[in-house]
């Protein structure tokens, strides 16, 4: 049974691909067979932050319009064994992604056997971002520690709350997980950042991880590499850590409990073992 | 039924809106108007409006009448026809087409708004809608929490949310508000006027909250006496005019 699972924020720019990637990587890293399909039609970023752009031959639009097969589209990802992508069209707008058509490629990737199909949802509240979601069973909601990205989360809640194949149908909601990216125990400390325990305060959603702030995600972007391949990382090992606890069955306060969060406390300079030590 | 005329006239009643005009120059209405209505200029459903320049502060020389229409319209109200006419306006205003109704012409009247209190943060609203008809109350009751760029309207009744609402969320209810949780956003009760309505929530934590119409904003945030805590928000009555008072909420 294949699971659909968007990752979603409103906002722009708070880690959408970065974490469509890292999660797409660590499910398939954990033996799960996954797609990843860029929903950002227009844009284009995943197979960048996944390094296989230079292996784009037919795209998401192509294979929607009947001018390509969805084989033929999907590129296997060079570092996991189980893992492929589906690319996004940069020619096209997102008018392209009718929802027949998307409902179309995600029933033919649930014949192929693919356990997860990881929607990466464009910025905004518009129809790709809308059809990024019509068809999740779950939802990743990723947030940046600052007001108006918790805002934007919301309104795309939301909207999941409304639009979602499973809210018009009247069926078991999606399952929601709130994600905090780009998170600073420093800055929270010194009272410039909303704390985790704030903006899920204001967002009421269960908590899945927290991923502290890093350069090494830029780093590995220009790689073309997900971040969760950085071997010792903290932003690898907080994505890890995520997706152990999305796997875990039971509620999330069993998962959180079972795998507290890390790099979430801040220890003044001189006491960094206590940061990098992972207590 | 055979119809044996080609034309029938007959009489009804409808219900429509009154704006209360203190002011006539477009610009300040508008800015008034935005403020009221947020961000949400479709508030009124293409509501008829009758407009009334019987509570005039001043009265202006002249009157910029395709400017004030063209200012409803783009609010969603339909001007239809004007009432309490200064007479040195009556030139003016039969030339705009609207229908120039008599005095006491609209049973129902609202009674006069007093006048505006002087603190910026509890203002009058000019525009009272007509009291409810008479419908059947009905309880709204919202399971889930209300997210923000979400709006519900509980015509003739009471909401009641059980998971409370998000900043930017909106809450209208002709009667009361019942919120179990944090309760942000805008919340207006007693959204036809009803002056008795009341809000009551275990969590406080509002943009705005309105009764009948008189509202007041937290631009420098929720004091911290109420701020989060079980509170209880009403409108009260006395010489000086109309007051909401907030006052924490005893739970047992």
């Amino acid at each position: 049974m294949s699971k659909v699972v968007v990752i979603t924020s409103g906002k722009g720019g708070v880690g959408k691909t970065t974490t469509s990637a890292a999660i797409a990587s660590g499910l398939a890293l954990r033996g799960h067979k996954t797609a990843v399909i860029d929903f950002d039609v227009g844009l284009r970023n995943l197979d960048l932050i996944m390094g296989c752009e230079r292996r784009v031959v037919y795209d998401f639009v192509n294979v929607i319009q009947g001018d390509a097969r969805l084989s033929q589209a999907l590129i296997k990802d060079k570092q996991c064994e189980n893992l492929y992508i589906l690319p996004a069209s940069q020619t096209r707008d997102k008018d392209a992604l009718t929802e027949e058509g998307v409902e179309e490629v995600i029933d033919q990737l649930r014949q192929m056997d693919f356990e997860f199909i990881v929607c990466d949802s464009p910025a905004g509240i518009e129809h790709g971002a809308v059809m990024a979601l019509t068809f999740a069973d779950e939802a990743i909601i990723t947030t940046n520690p600052e007001v108006s990205s918790v805002r934007d989360s919301d309104r795309i809640i939301g909207i999941l709350q409304s639009k979602s194949r499973r809210a018009q149908n009247g069926e078991e909601p999606v399952v929601e997980h709130l994600l905090i990216t780009r998170y600073s125990p420093r800055r929270v400390a010194e009272g410039e950042m909303l704390s985790y325990k704030d903006v899920q305060e204001l967002l009421r959603i269960p908590l899945i991880g927290v991923i502290p702030e890093s350069e090494a995600v830029l780093q590995a972007s220009n790689q073309g590499m997900p971040a969760i391949h950085l071997k010792g990382s903290d932003v690898a090992e907080a994505y890890s850590d995520v997706v152990a606890r999305f796997l875990e069955e039971g509620s999330r306060e069993e998962a959180l409990a079972k795998r507290p969060l890390r790099f979430v406390d801040y220890a003044k300079p001189g006491l960094i073992q206590r940061i990098f030590g992972g207590k | 039924m055979p119809q044996t005329r080609d034309l029938e006239f007959r009489n009804a009643a409808m219900d429509v809106t009154v704006a209360v005009l203190h002011h006539t120059e477009p610009p300040r209405l508008a800015d008034a108007m935005h403020k009221m209505m947020g961000g949400m200029p479709d508030f009124f459903d293409g509501d008829a409006t009758v407009l009334d320049l019987g509570e005039l502060a001043t009265i202006p020389e002249h009157i910029d009448w395709t400017g004030i229409l063209s200012l409803f319209r783009r609010f969603c109200l339909r001007p239809v026809a004007v009432q309490n006419v200064p007479p040195a306006l009556l030139e003016g205003v039969r030339q705009t087409n609207l229908a120039i109704l008599p005095e006491g012409g609209l049973r129902n009247h609202p009674a006069p708004a007093p006048e505006p209190a002087a603190a910026p943060v509890q203002q009058q609203l000019p525009l009272t809608p007509p009291p409810s008809s008479g419908q059947p109350a009905t309880t709204m009751i919202i399971d889930r929490p209300l997210r923000t760029g979400q709006q519900v309207y509980a015509k003739y009744g009471d909401i009641v949310l059980l998971c409370g609402s998000s900043s930017g969320a909106e809450i209208i209810a002709d009667g009361c508000v019942h919120c179990y949780g944090p309760l942000r956003g805008r919340v207006l009760a007693g959204g036809a006027g009803n002056t008795n309505a009341r809000i009551f929530t275990t969590n406080f934590g509002p943009e705005i909250v309105s009764i009948g119409g008189i509202y007041k904003t937290f631009e420098h945030g929720v004091p911290d006496s109420i701020a989060g805590k079980p509170v209880h928000v009403r409108l009260v009555t006395n010489e000086s005019g109309q007051k909401l008072v907030i006052e924490p909420l005893r739970l047992n």
